[in-house]
């Protein structure tokens, strides 16, 4: 017969049956990705004037009742349970993964209220983003207040790649939540409305340099799966120990880890991966710049910690050099960059690459303080840059009506604008990591965590960093408190009731978090297991390591 | 060596039928030439006279393949489903049935917002 | 054949892939130098999987062509729209971003 065919000795053999799959426990996953796909049908059959305010509700709802059903199934976890997997094992339901979806449904729901602002029926979204910027077909579109409301579905299916991201139980899920979280995000970024030429050429830098990482992820994923001949986290862990498949396989592991951490770098945008991070935050429209910000870093830092702390927990030796040097790179070469930005976006995105730095410190501690200080960490600055970016959406160029980024312009805000000049301070004094804050406790727990892990040094490198950070955080403040107005002062737009609440959020949050962070450190936070140390975990499965309660 | 002959065999039956059917086709068939029948076997693009550098593809093409490629490449996920049909049983069928229904909603926008349309 | 030798090859496109994406200016270059890479992945994924005797890389790489296909799609729509804005689709021509 054909002789190509694989003989019968190496035909694998397939076992099939139906999975058991649990609704219930995909529920807050299945909400969200419906939420999606209704929006599709509502794009297609749905009245142009009707689809506003059908989508808005469907996005806020279902990201809503996701929320809430987040919140129910932690508490019907039982407390001694490790987690659950579902889904032919590639979905994990556990603690740390509701905590951060948790965290990412509450971000999205912020940044949803700033997508959905409009403001004399102009979104920060293009009307029609086929027509070409400065032609007549634009013009025509503008005048007929054309929308495109395809931005929820695309919104919805982002928000559905990031929780998938931070459940994923192997490296095909995670591949295929970092895709189906990204792929809307780099359309979102090319469709503001002002400035049109600066958003598609961020779109375009962001899916480039995007697709490049992510094919480095696959090819880590490749190397992976070659040594450990599986790609269950659990299955990877197990061959890091017991020396995978292949003799002298050695090297496809490293490598594999190496490039995985270069997709997942990528991601969180730390240095020498960080270039994309200004240029896309700048370009992209403000409320996709906050989801991004908040959600996305949450998603990647959720992933990377699952991946480093479970699948690689018993290669700590072998990427932990990697990440002390990329951790040193990001707090130094960002801070020093960061000093030097003009526009407020830019400088915004340099500070969530320093922060990235910051986090980075806790994941090279790989143990369980680590484990908890990134979370709350995460959370404390996902809700204060979702809330900075929303005070960046109010302040606007008098002529032409597009935000006001360069940061002259802010000068003397603090007298013609207090409450907005008394939040952003708020929040730049958080991001500083100054003492009754979210940001000084975060700080705190991630240095905390990084040294009793032994690594002094690199948190002797991040407490520099902050001071240098603190320097640009407190001289925009100093501007807009005690400088005079500039002659081109920008008008400060009336916060509407949807940015009024994101920035109200974010200031509560930021406060909260500052000021009675124990309740949140001992509640809400997961706690890991007692028994921590690298022997110990090594010795445990993945289920019961250091994720599991 | 002999596990080769049906290719060969098969590749000398494709050769023998095209040369022969040229062949036939040259002698038996009327000639009655007009414009269209000139044009090359093409879709859609006139490959010749060829502008300089090659000429450029209107960027219609563009957006047909991607709508074309995404319905495609779905295709895929039924290929393993009808191998295994057997043995995946009701619950492959219901979560085939899923998959497709969710691939004919973003047909159903494609359609509707005139990505169809060639103008 | 020693499958291993598939696995190198994986690896050369791959990085004529990565080496393409960095040193080609045109978007559409770049972005097939991209795909190229993904195609290499999926070679090693395959070829491991016969190492392995398993399946499990062989419906890996049915999920990337897909990926791959989506990525094709979004890929070539900002692509279009950024060449239809400046008819270049060099990628040194945008350039607006930098301070």
């Amino acid at each position: 017969m054909i002789p190509l065919s694989l003989s019968e000795t190496t035909l694998p053999t397939v076992t099939t049956q139906a999975p058991d799959l649990d609704y219930w426990l995909l529920s807050p996953l299945l909400v969200v990705f419906a939420a999606g796909v209704i929006g599709v049908i509502v794009e297609a059959f749905v009245p142009a004037q009707r689809r506003y305010s059908i989508q808005t509700a469907l996005a806020m709802v279902a990201v809503g009742v996701a929320f809430v059903l987040t919140l129910v199934q932690v508490g019907a976890l039982p407390a001694d349970s490790a987690g659950l997997t579902l889904a032919f094992a590639t979905v994990v339901v556990d603690r740390p993964s509701l905590f951060f979806q948790g965290v990412i449904l509450a971000l999205a729901l912020a940044s949803l209220l700033l997508i959905a602002e409009r403001r004399d029926g102009e979104s920060a979204f293009t009307g029609q983003a086929a027509a070409v910027p400065g032609s007549e077909e634009e013009r025509a579109h503008v005048l007929a207040g054309s929308q495109h409301t395809e931005v929820y579905p695309l919104v919805m299916f982002a928000v559905l790649g990031m929780q998938l991201f931070t459940a994923a139980n192997d490296f095909l899920t995670m591949f295929i939540a970092l895709e189906v979280m990204s792929l809307p995000l780099y359309l979102l970024c090319g469709l503001a409305r002002r400035r049109r030429l600066f958003s598609q050429e961020a779109a375009l830098k962001y899916f480039l340099l995007g697709a490049f990482s992510s094919a480095f992820f696959l090819f880590g994923i490749a190397m992976v799966y070659g040594y450990a001949g599986a790609v269950e986290f659990a299955a990877v862990r197990a061959a890091g120990s017991s020396g995978g498949l292949i003799d002298g396989g050695e090297p496809l592991l490293l490598i594999g880890i190496a490039m995985i951490g270069v997709g997942m770098l990528f991601k969180v945008g730390t240095v020498p991966f960080h270039n994309w991070k200004p240029d896309v935050y700048q370009g992209a429209p403000t409320p996709i710049t906050a989801l991004m910000a908040s959600g996305t870093l949450v998603a990647a830092f959720g992933a990377m910690l699952r991946v480093f702390y479970v699948a690689f927990g018993t290669t700590v030796a072998q990427w932990r050099p990697m990440l002390w040097v990329v951790a040193i790179l990001t707090m130094v070469v960002a801070a020093v960059i960061a000093v030097t930005q003009r526009d407020i976006k830019r400088l915004l995105a340099y500070s969530s690459v320093v922060h990235a730095g910051f986090i980075l410190t806790a994941v090279v501690a790989a143990n369980a303080d680590g484990l908890t200080g990134a979370m709350f960490y995460l959370a404390a600055y996902g809700f204060t840059t979702v809330g900075a970016f929303a005070i960046v959406t109010l302040v606007r160029n008098p002529d032409n009506g597009a935000e006001a980024g360069d940061l002259t312009q802010w000068a003397g805000l603090g007298r013609t604008s207090p409450f907005l000049a008394a939040s952003l301070g708020l929040f730049l004094l958080a991001f500083a990591g100054i003492p009754l804050t979210s940001g000084f406790i975060g700080k705190f727990a991630v240095f905390e965590a990084a040294v009793a892990a032994g690594a002094t040094p690199l948190v002797v490198v991040g407490v520099l960093s902050s001071a240098v950070t603190a320097f640009f955080y407190v001289r925009i403040i100093v501007l807009m408190f005690f400088a005079e107005p500039a002659e081109n002062a920008p008008r400060v737009l009336k916060p509407g009731i949807l940015t009024g609440t994101t920035v109200g959020l974010g200031v509560a949050a930021t406060l909260l978090l500052g000021i009675l962070p124990g309740p949140v450190l001992e509640h809400v936070i997961p706690q890991p297991a007692a028994e921590t140390s690298e022997a110990v975990a090594a010795e445990h499965t993945a289920a019961d390591s250091l994720f599991a309660r | 060596m002999e596990l080769y002959t049906p290719i060969f065999v098969l590749g000398g039956i494709g050769a023998a039928f095209v040369i022969v059917s040229m062949i036939v086709g040259a002698i038996a068939g009327p000639k009655r030439y007009n414009r269209t029948k000139l044009q090359a076997y093409e879709c859609g693009i006139e490959p010749t006279p060829q502008p300089v550098g090659g000429g450029r593809f209107t960027i219609k093409y563009y957006l047909t393949a991607m709508l074309f490629i995404v319905f495609d490449i779905e295709v895929i996920f039924l290929v393993p489903w009808a191998v295994h049909l057997d043995a995946l049983g009701i619950f492959g069928l219901v979560v085939m049935i899923l998959f497709l229904v969710n691939v004919s909603i973003a047909y159903a926008y494609e359609w509707r917002r005139g990505g169809l349309e060639w103008n | 054949m020693d499958p291993m030798n598939y696995i190198v090859l994986a690896a050369i496109v791959f990085t004529i892939g990565a080496v393409g994406v960095l040193v080609r200016r045109n978007a559409i270059i770049v972005f097939m130098c991209v795909e190229l890479m993904l195609n290499a992945c999926n070679l090693a994924f395959v070829a491991f999987a016969r190492m392995h005797g398993g399946i499990e890389g062989q419906v890996i790489a049915f999920f990337v062509m897909v990926v791959a296909a989506a990525e094709v799609v979004v890929g070539l729509a900002i692509i279009m729209q950024i060449f239809r804005t400046r008819r270049s689709a060099s990628i040194d021509d945008a350039n607006l971003l930098k301070n």
